[in-house]
């Protein structure tokens, strides 16, 4: 009577799930404000004057510091604010703990999630990119390898920050809220107000190890052509790491 | 004689100092309908979720079709569709969708038109999970707990929240489910007076009576399932608890 046979959800299962899991996200229309619209307006607002001043190897203002800022608010909002509401939302509806008791497990919502946000990432830089490219003349990184594995880095260190958001917030609505404070204070010491020598040393210093100000930093040496600091690789490793690992201890399935 | 399709013994489970099952034993034959009947706290959705695996017994021994919910969690999924209280889904997705997306988890799944059919959400497949009234949502509920063919179905409250007519739909879906054994949690005499072929009476974590509806009615000396119910716990099912929303 129990030779039941275990089959795994497969690729259909999971083609599925990610469709849905996409379908969400597209209809969730606020949530793609911050990631899609407003690295955009940013960068329209900051472009032109960029555009014209020139920096080093042939790059400008433009390709230096504002497209690393763009591309990085867009990694942070998805990673830190968006990806954790879903997942806190799933978790008090009740929708992890139903997908507990069918054979798909409720890990992979989480990993379809982190497939439709990188997807989510892609297109909220492609679309940064190709305007600056086309209405502003913004050139590619010197160094277009390191500055694809810098923000392959930097999603796994925003991913690790989202998930801790995900796995200290009671609800939905205390997600968003701490998701919002957690990427404005990154945001705050690492440069998105601004440069960040203005900031007392200690604290910029801090700024350029956590996510964002090393994610900032890092694109923009790539751009540059310059090396990539030691400092800001190591700080976005650690972010993920620790990430992973407070998230497996404290994250709740119901 | 057969092998019963659930088999509880001895199950024991407390939270913190509050005792929620204790001592519980039963069996639920192959296609047999058994109600687990009680108020409020009685620890049928305790139960019901540790016969699901989604809760560890402290004490006690589970067979589902054999099979350890806890140990065999793999093979459990396959066989055994669940309805849990008050469950979301994905609100913003369809019915249409959410039945594909459940679809997609099992090796055999029923077809997604019979499904509707069923619970009768064919004319809402384009209708949002969050659009849908309560009573639909709980159909749909439903019907996502039968998509993979389970041999074992558990139904946790099932019309709590619906008004007469759609408790009325409700409980005709499940009629026609026969083939199956069903484990059907309700605190709703005319649910279990009709949907169940035993009712086990859960009163403070305890099983205090397993018969048929007209068994527990003659074993009480009453008229009816509701008397017997009040003379086996000595409580009565408040109003508000009896299929009205909270």
């Amino acid at each position: 009577m129990s030779e039941v046979t275990v089959r795994r959800p497969g690729p259909r299962a999971w083609a599925t799930l990610i469709r849905c899991e996409a379908k969400m996200v597209v209809r969730d229309t606020a949530g793609l404000v911050v990631p899609i619209a407003l690295p955009l307006l940013i960068m329209a607002m900051n472009a032109s004057a960029a555009g014209e001043e020139m920096v080093v190897n042939g790059r400008s203002a433009l390709d230096v510091h504002v497209l690393p800022l763009v591309f990085t608010i867009v990694l942070a909002s998805i990673g830190i604010i968006n990806m954790p509401s879903f997942l806190a939302y799933y978790r008090r509806a009740g929708v992890l703990r139903r997908l507990a008791v069918t054979p798909a497990s409720p890990a992979m919502v989480l990993v379809a999630q982190f497939v439709v946000s990188l997807a989510q990432a892609v297109v909220g830089i492609g679309a940064a990119y190709a305007v600056a490219v086309l209405a502003f003349g913004a050139l590619p990184p010197v160094d277009t390898g390191v500055a694809l594995a810098v923000v392959g880095l930097a999603v796994a260190a925003m991913y690790g920050w989202g998930m801790v958001v995900a796995s200290v917030a009671p609800t939905p609505n205390s997600a968003v809220a701490i998701g919002l404070i957690g990427f404005f204070a990154l945001g705050a010491v690492g440069g998105m107000f601004g440069g960040t020598a203005v900031l007392p040393e200690p604290v910029a210093r801090l700024g350029s190890w956590l996510p964002f100000g090393a994610t900032v930093e890092a694109l923009s040496a790539a751009w540059a052509g310059s090396p990539v600091g030691a400092s800001h690789l190591v700080g976005l490793a650690l972010s993920a790491v620790v990430g992973a690992v407070v998230a497996t201890i404290l994250f709740r399935w119901d | 004689m057969s092998v019963p399709a659930i088999q509880v013994e001895h199950l024991h489970k407390r939270y913190g100092d509050v005792v929620a099952v204790e001592d519980v034993s039963f069996e639920v034959a192959a296609g047999e309908v058994l109600g687990l009947l009680g108020v409020n706290g009685a620890g049928k959705t305790t139960t019901v979720e540790l016969i699901a695996g989604l809760r560890t017994p402290d004490e006690g021994r589970i067979r589902v079709l054999g099979l350890d919910p806890r140990r065999d969690r793999g093979a459990l999924r396959q066989v055994l569709g669940v309805q849990l209280q008050q469950t979301h889904l994905h609100h913003a997705l369809t019915v249409a969708e959410l039945v594909d997306l459940y679809r997609a988890f099992y090796p055999d799944p029923r077809p997604a038109a019979d499904l509707l059919d069923l619970v009768e959400l064919g004319g809402h497949a384009r209708t949002r999970f969050e659009k849908l009234s309560g009573g639909q949502q709980q159909r749909l509920s439903i019907a996502l707990a039968l998509v993979g063919r389970p041999r074992v179905v558990i139904l946790d409250e099932l019309t709590t929240g619906l008004d007469p007519r759609a408790r009325r739909r409700v409980w005709a879906g499940v009629e026609e489910l026969r083939a199956e054994t069903v484990l059907l949690v309700s605190h709703s005499m005319d649910e279990v007076e009709r949907l169940c072929d035993r009712v086990a009476v859960l009163d403070g974590g305890r099983l205090v009576a397993l018969d048929t509806p007209a068994g527990l009615v003659a074993r009480a000396g009453t008229t009816d399932l509701e008397e017997a119910f009040v003379a086996l716990t000595g409580r009565e099912l408040a109003p508000e608890e009896d299929g009205c929303p909270r």
